[in-house]
């Protein structure tokens, strides 16, 4: 529609091509958002939206795997809830793991990182010692540690008597079976210590030395300047322990499996070795799943862990507010 | 127009005597000349698979046009898993008969009556127990692959030079002869034990201890651990023993046993003086260990009407769903379990007890005297076998994490029967969630 | 001299003493100390190499006993490791694995972050929210329809199982790739649209570019991760032992393969070697991205 030219304005023929090439432009820029984003919108539909809906079906039924699902109700989750007497267990385990292990692993990793910014010579040398333990595969790792604390034979006990000390049974006690698995757990402290080191590294000089210049001793200036400015990297770490443990198998499948004298493949009755004390919730989950094949019931299980892993992600976000300080950047 | 229905009546007939001949006679024909290759999965290893490929061969002499090709090291998750995807072969083995109700229930593994009614085989070949633990609630689904008997190990050797005769009867006797044959080291660690009352370890298990006492798993479909009072007198003996060698103890001298299936087993290598193991460790023990003086006799009872019997079970073996060549693999599971040539001769490899009454008879597989102890115990009347349940061998489970709380001294003596009951409980309500009616 | 004048010149010869002896002992004695605390620290941490290397070169009898170091050496064990276990086989198959899927994440994951950071569309917060949720949930929840839908698919007892999905993108590699792009500045990509890019060469020469600390780290991430994973080849192989990774493998070791404590240690330091030996090569990389990680998270 012809318009009369006003003072100024756009011929209306240029405004038209404008706007068509615009709307051309846009489609195109979503071509280009849905190319892109195209392997992403597969796997996502296929590997996660998809399996999570049929979870939360298969959660209703009774499946082994050999015949088709068969639907019951909620009797999956009364089994769950009241007859299962291992999920309690599982659960106290997966619990403990979040409670322990998490500030130990943040504890252990800001304490490494920090002795290492105090370190005047080699301090090279002593990142490489305390990273080298991160990079051992899981397994090796664990193989190792189940050897090194064999309650007969290993070295650690050997050491122990020589000195005199009460030797612990290790893997082979259940007081003693998890606190074995975190030591197994700090020893490959290291990625987690760069991390730490990186943000320590990155706290203003200025901020010291004004503390120190206004009086503050070591312990003063720890709480008032290092902590609040890593605190996001604190959230980071202690965001990953929570969702790691709350996934954490293979350690305790494998040092179960070792240590009760059985290969893994081969015994899934020695999970949770000794007396349940391993027995964490995602290996009771494996166990019931892909041992027993009641995968029904396993997926009413995973149905718990989901809630479980979004509660506690979220009040962990939540609880950041107050105490997370993110300098400049308004979030 | 006649002509041409004459043609056609000719040709159909020329049709119908060419394929129709070659549909029976061919048949015939197909099955003597076409070739056959069908997969069948074993758990065995090493020496072991060398013994079943010998067999193998045998069945193919007998069978010319079927080959078979064997792998070994299976286990039912990989069954279960290669049934469900679709990748089954077409005849399995496993070691233990725990999945077999699981199978038989969900038809992974075929009913095989239509093959024993048409090839006419007679059941009451098979000792009462080993048609008990291949069939599940009368459906049969599996053969048996040999048979196993558990019994008792001792060494002569050390029991000669503490001056006691023979092996022991009784469990008090067991007890005794336990404590004389230990010997410790000069810190107090033990370093010949004399018998591992610890369960959880090598082939110490419940089910295997049961028939000690004479113990049994389930009454009227339910879980029977707190009404069979002999399982609370195993556990009572057991806890005594414990008690006495000092449970850490056992523990640290446990850590140091060798591997169960290598050279260093603590029996072989002279670290333990009695055990409780099966008949084919008379096999690892030549090939291992050839030098040890040893003997074998029944298992110490509780009660002297038991003595003689123990616990048997067997490898069994199957038709999985989605095997491509059903009747070659029943020709090769009738071969093997019946087969009197085969069975002897896997029985001699193997050192397992063969599967059918008149195998057990024959005086070659009697010629060695640790050996025929275990054909005894297995064709005695009392000996028994664990029961057929579609959870598995959840039960032993179950069972087996509460006896580690038990023997470690977690549970209290009185509170026994209770945590037996509470097991029972545990044990019901699996069965239930499992579908099985009882 | 005024005062202030006196004051300056006291000032600039006390900045030219040194510090009173007393301070620079007491600063001695603590660098001592936190060095002690350092050199007893590593040691900890060393110790258990020391001891599986030690073992690893033990007879049977010995790594069965309390003793602590072998006699004879055994350095033949090394060779026996690779004879009893067909350990090649096994490195061959994680190579195959950690190779393919780390491919697969780059060349998925890459376009991903792109279109999450750098261009502006609808739902795009969305998306990265969903990214943020798949990131933090256990993996367990998803496992058994993935392994049902594996099953049908006849791909059990194979490496695919875990090696398709990378191609589909990954959660925590789009997540690190967007939050790094998102600090490239755009004139960057602004200069080389004014030269006539369409977006796609802006993203291949431009990004790809500037972005290699980034994606090298993500390369060595999930590398790294396939290396180390024991239950995605435990749940997909463990029918199937032509399949294994080095992880299942030495699982195994200790009854499978009636192998003993000393042969054990020595499979559990060849598995370590690779790794350890691609971080000193890479030693910078490794850091790089492991703060990355961190700080960018």
């Amino acid at each position: 529609m012809t318009s009369a030219p006003v003072a100024g304005a756009l011929p209306a023929v240029v405004v038209r091509d404008r706007r068509r090439a615009k709307r051309k432009a846009a489609w195109r820029r979503r071509g280009l958002v849905l190319l892109l984003m195209s392997p992403w919108l597969v796997g996502f539909t296929v590997f996660f939206a998809y399996p999570l809906v049929m979870s939360a079906y298969l959660s209703f039924t009774h499946y082994d795997l050999l015949s088709a699902p068969k639907w019951v109700g909620t009797a999956n989750y009364r089994y769950l809830f009241e007859q299962d007497q291992q999920v309690w267990p599982a659960v106290k385990n997966t619990l403990w793991l979040m409670v322990v292990f998490v500030p130990a692993q943040v504890l252990c990793a800001f304490g490494l990182a920090t002795m290492l910014t105090r370190a005047r010579y080699g301090a090279g040398v002593f990142r490489t010692i305390f990273y080298l333990p991160a990079l051992a595969p899981t397994v090796a790792a664990t193989l190792g540690f189940v050897y090194l604390l064999n309650p007969g034979t290993g070295p650690v006990n050997v050491v122990l008597e020589h000195l005199g000390i009460p030797t612990p049974l290790w893997f082979d006690s259940p007081q003693w079976a998890k606190p074995s698995l975190v030591l197994l757990g700090l020893w490959g402290i290291g990625t987690m210590m760069i991390i730490f080191l990186a943000a320590l590294i990155d706290v203003p000089r200025h901020l010291y030395e004004s503390a120190s210049l206004d009086g503050a001793n070591a312990w003063q200036r720890m709480r008032w300047v290092t902590l609040p400015s890593i605190s996001p990297v604190i959230l980071f770490a202690v965001v990953i322990g929570v969702i790691d443990s709350l996934q954490y198998f293979t350690q305790a499948y494998v040092a179960a499996a070792i240590a009760s004298g059985q290969a893994a493949s081969e015994g899934p009755t020695s999970a949770g070795y000794p007396e349940d004390s391993t027995l964490f919730y995602p290996v009771l989950l494996y166990l019931q799943a892909f041992s027993y094949f009641n995968m029904g019931y396993a997926s009413a299980m995973t149905m718990l862990l989901l809630v479980v892993a979004l509660t506690v992600t979220v009040l962990i976000l939540r609880s950041s507010r107050l105490w997370v300080f993110y300098a400049g950047a308004r979030r | 127009m006649r002509r041409l229905t004459l043609a056609l009546a000719v040709l159909g007939a020329l049709l119908l005597a060419v394929f129709g001949a070659n549909a029976r006679g061919g048949q015939d024909a197909r099955a003597a000349k076409e070739p056959v290759t069908i997969s069948f999965w074993v758990p065995f290893t090493a020496r072991e698979l060398g013994v079943i490929n010998s067999a193998l061969a045998g069945f193919h002499k007998k069978y010319p046009w079927i080959t078979v090709k064997s792998t070994g090291n299976t286990n039912p998750t990989k069954l279960t898993a290669a049934i469900r995807g679709g990748n089954a072969p077409d005849a399995v083995a496993l070691f233990e008969t725990d999945t077999l109700g699981a199978f038989c229930s969900s038809g992974a593994w075929l009913d095989l009556s239509s093959h024993i009614k048409s090839d006419k085989l007679n059941m009451n070949i098979f000792p009462k127990t080993i048609q008990n633990y291949t069939a599940y609630e009368n459906k049969r689904c599996a053969l048996p692959l040999l048979a196993d008997a558990y019994g008792f190990y001792y060494n002569k050797a050390m029991l000669a030079k503490a001056g006691l005769k023979g092996p022991p009867k009784t469990l008090a006797q067991l007890s005794a002869y336990a404590k004389r044959l230990t010997v410790k080291n000069a810190d107090g660690s033990i370093k010949v034990l004399g018998f591992n009352p610890l369960m959880n370890w090598y082939q110490n298990s419940p089910v295997h201890f049961g028939p000690i006492t004479g113990a049994t798993w389930m009454k009227d479909g339910k879980s029977n651990l707190a009404g069979d009072p002999n399982w609370a007198a195993l556990l009572r003996w057991q806890k005594s023993l414990v008690d006495w060698f000092g449970y850490e103890n056992l523990i640290k001298w446990q850590a140091k046993a060798g591997d169960e299936w290598t050279s260093s087993n603590a029996f072989e290598s002279g670290k333990l003086a009695m055990n409780l193991d099966g008949e084919w460790r008379t096999a690892f023990v030549k090939a291992d260990a050839p030098n040890i003086s040893y003997g074998t006799a029944p298992h110490p009872v509780s009660k002297p009407s038991l003595y003689g019997s123990g616990f048997v079970i067997g490898s069994i073996m199957g038709i999985p769903k989605g095997s491509d060549h059903e009747d070659e693999a029943w020709l090769l599971l009738k071969y093997l379990s019946t087969d009197s040539k085969a069975v002897t001769g896997l029985s001699l490899g193997l050192r397992n007890v063969p599967s059918t009454l008149p195998t057990l008879r024959n005086p070659v597989l009697r010629k060695d005297p640790q050996f025929k102890v275990f054909l005894d115990i297995f064709a005695n009347p009392k000996s028994s076998t664990q029961p057929v349940l579609k959870i598995g061998a959840q039960n032993q489970t179950l069972f087996s994490t509460f006896i580690s709380k038990w023997q470690a001294g977690h549970v209290a003596s009185k509170d026994l029967h209770a945590g037996l009951a509470n097991v029972d409980k545990q044990i019901d309500a699996a069965i239930g969630q499992s579908g099985q009616v009882p | 001299m005024t005062t202030v004048e006196a004051a300056n010149a006291e000032a600039r010869t006390l900045e030219r003493r040194k510090p009173p002896a007393r301070y620079r002992r007491r600063q001695f004695l603590i660098a001592v100390a936190d060095h002690s605390l350092l050199i007893a620290v590593s040691l900890m941490f060393l110790a258990p190499f020391v001891f599986i290397a030690l073992t690893s070169l033990m007879t049977n009898q010995q790594a069965l006993s309390p003793r602590l170091w072998p006699e004879p050496f055994q350095w033949g064990n090394y060779v026996d490791v690779f004879r009893t276990a067909p350990l090649w086989r096994y490195a061959l198959n994680t190579m195959l694995y950690a190779g393919l899927a780390t491919v697969g994440v780059l060349v998925s994951s890459i376009p991903v972050a792109y279109a999450l950071s750098r261009l502006r569309w609808r739902g795009r917060d969305t998306v990265f929210v969903l990214v943020l949720v798949a990131l933090i949930l256990p993996f367990q929840v998803t496992v058994i329809p993935v392994y049902v839908l594996f099953a049908k698919l006849h791909l059990v007892g194979s490496l695919w199982p875990l090696i398709l999905p990378n191609f589909l993108g990954d959660a925590f590699s789009i997540f690190l790739l967007r939050q790094f792009f998102l600090t490239i500045p755009e004139e960057y990509a602004d200069a080389a649209r004014v030269d006539g890019c369409g977006e796609i060469r802006i993203l291949c020469t431009v990004f790809l570019r500037l972005a290699k600390p980034a994606i090298a780290a993500v390369a060595l991430f999930e590398f790294l991760f396939c290396f180390n994973d024991f239950f995605g080849p435990l749940l997909y192989t463990s029918e199937n032992a032509d399949n294994w990774t080095l992880s299942l493998g030495l699982a195994q070791f200790r009854t499978i393969y009636q192998v003993e404590w000393n042969l054990t240690m020595a499979a559990t330091l060849i598995l370590m070697a690779p790794v350890i030996l691609l971080f000193f090569l890479a030693q910078r990389a490794f850091v790089e991205g492991v703060t990355l990680t961190g700080v960018k998270g």
